[in-house]
């Protein structure tokens, strides 16, 4: 009855969990904040103390994530791809296409029935086509992150943004904030120009049904469902879109090492 | 009899004066939202230090993004064309222009003064001014200040994101490891000098190089650019009036097509321009 634990420290959020048998136990999530180390201790803290063990008590750590070798203790790096594909394939075990929505690169990931890595494409050369674009333009609306979909979805108009850069973005942002165009059309059009961006990903990729999406965009309801529409597929959310990577870390670490 | 050349770029306006022979006066300000009425002060500025009115001025051709801005204007020209001729009255042997404005950056090839071939970056912020504006900012130095900042580098830092909010991310990684800002900011001109390079040796680069635009006033993107190329590049005395200068030289050779008759009353109209047109005060809301 070993307990295994699963990191996936990302560049925003870092994401701890702890499986036995391969059921989860508990998970945790912090922000990383530029500091790795602190925002590992801080989650590995939340998710030991739920589920009421201690570090001395885990046999094993997978991890995945920018910032995996930050990590105080031994463990095992495992891609993120394979993480993200196993993880999410754990939750809902139809999927065969995967679509991440990280800050710093958006992913589309093709997962066979086993949640391996079938294919894969990634953007992570430029903001506008990650969810970092989400944040950048909340801060000049002056939204909280959390929410940018419900108001999203209440669009009437959504702006048609020009470019694709994210700094250019940011700046045509305060130009229709300034020429009087809504917060909720603003972030609508938001939406399409970073759907605009994943769906041409997705044309290269294809997208077999299910599909799923995940990362902190899939936190963002107004984004899922313009990307659905977009891509007229139906874009399944697992209940805790973030911690995937953590899930599957701690899974195939368990399956090589267990 | 006095040609303008009026280049209003995304981040700077510039307005050139010349007769026959040389330069009159150059007026350089900051853009600002409003074209239109910085289009006016900007020239008005102009006039007044040579104390002329716009009816001395036989022709005015406008450049640059705002060109569309500048109701007076008799002519709009591109950019692009205007930068190569004011580069190819400058330094006649220049083949290659690169262009760095606040906003795009450009490639531009010259072959006997004609233009053959450009490349153009203005999809993304990467390898343009507001690159460095964004850096500058997050380190809290001027503009102004970085190239020379950056030449005291002893061991510049490797910034590997093309993306100006990933390189800001890597920027502010760096600061919290204690690297130095010189370090930092010669490893940003590196990294910008070689998105820049990429790009304008796509209609290869060929002896003599002039770099242009606000970038050219930065020493070390320009060295750092020189390292790329391989050799040493050109920076005109005043790199952001090349493009005004330009559509100077074109406004004096448009003169030379029209009939004096159609001159005199292109002035006419535009001293009652100057009336109706520039006495116009803002209304506010």
């Amino acid at each position: 009855m070993s307990f295994i634990i699963g990191l996936d420290i990302g560049s925003a959020l870092s994401k701890a969990v702890i499986m036995q048998d391969k059921t989860l136990l508990s998970s945790g999530i912090s922000p990383s904040e530029g500091n790795f180390l602190s925002a590992i201790n801080s989650v590995l803290q939340k998710a030991l103390g739920k589920a009421k063990l201690a570090i001395s008590d885990i046999d094993l750590i997978g991890a995945c994530g920018l910032g995996a070798s930050f990590i105080p203790h031994s463990f095992h790096k495992i891609s993120d791809i394979s993480c993200q594909s196993r993880g999410t394939s754990y939750l809902l075990p139809t999927i065969r296409t995967l679509i991440e929505i990280g800050n710093q690169s958006s992913r589309i990931i093709q997962v066979t029935e086993q949640g391996k890595v079938a294919d894969s494409l990634v953007s992570d050369k430029c903001a506008a086509g990650s969810g970092r674009i989400l944040q950048i333009v909340a801060k000049v609306l002056k939204v909280d992150l959390k929410d940018m979909g419900q108001l999203s979805l209440k669009s009437t108009q959504p702006v048609k943004f020009t470019t694709g850069c994210a700094v250019f973005l940011e700046t045509e942002a305060i130009s229709r904030v300034a020429e009087g165009a809504s917060r909720e059309n603003i972030i609508a059009g938001l939406h399409q120009a970073l759907t605009a961006r994943i769906a041409a990903m997705a044309h290269r990729m294809g997208l077999k049904e299910d599909c799923v999406i995940t990362g902190g965009g899939a936190k963002d309801r107004g984004l899922v469902k313009i990307m659905g529409e977009k891509m007229g597929k139906t874009l399944l959310v697992p209940d805790n879109p973030l911690i995937t990577g953590a899930i599957g870390a701690a899974l195939i670490v368990t399956e090589k090492k267990g | 009899m006095f040609y303008a050349g009026l280049d209003i770029g995304s981040t700077i306006t510039k307005v050139l004066i010349k007769n026959e022979r040389k330069v009159c006066t150059t007026v350089i300000k900051p853009t600002g939202a409003e074209h239109r009425r910085l289009a006016n002060e900007i020239m008005d500025e102009a006039l007044r230090k040579l104390n002329l009115t716009t009816a001395n001025i036989s022709y005015i051709v406008a450049t640059g993004y705002g060109r569309i801005n500048v109701p007076f204007a008799d002519k709009q020209v591109t950019e692009i064309t205007c930068h190569m001729r004011g580069i190819n009255w400058l330094f006649p042997s220049v083949k290659t222009i690169i262009d760095i404005g606040g906003q795009d950056s450009k490639g531009i090839k010259v072959d006997n003064g004609k233009l053959v071939n450009f490349v153009m970056n203005d999809k993304c912020a990467a390898g343009t001014g507001r690159f460095l504006e964004v850096i500058s900012d997050l380190l809290g130095v001027k503009l102004d200040d970085i190239g020379e900042i950056s030449l005291q580098s002893t061991r510049p830092t490797n910034i590997s994101s093309i993306c100006t909010v990933f390189a800001e991310q890597e920027t502010l990684l760096q600061l919290s490891k204690g690297t130095s800002i010189e370090d930092i900011l010669a490893g940003i001109h590196r990294a910008s000098a070689s998105r820049i390079h990429s790009m304008v040796k796509k209609i290869k680069i060929e002896k003599d190089v002039a770099i242009t635009g606000g970038g050219a006033k930065n020493i070390g993107l320009c060295k750092a650019l020189e390292e790329r190329v391989g050799f040493p590049v050109i920076v005109p005395p005043e790199p952001l009036i090349t493009g005004a200068l330009g559509a100077a030289l074109i406004a004096s050779e448009e003169t030379k097509k029209i009939s004096k008759e159609e001159l005199i009353e292109k002035q006419l109209k535009r001293r009652w321009e100057a009336v109706t047109f520039f006495d116009e005060k803002p209304t506010k809301g």
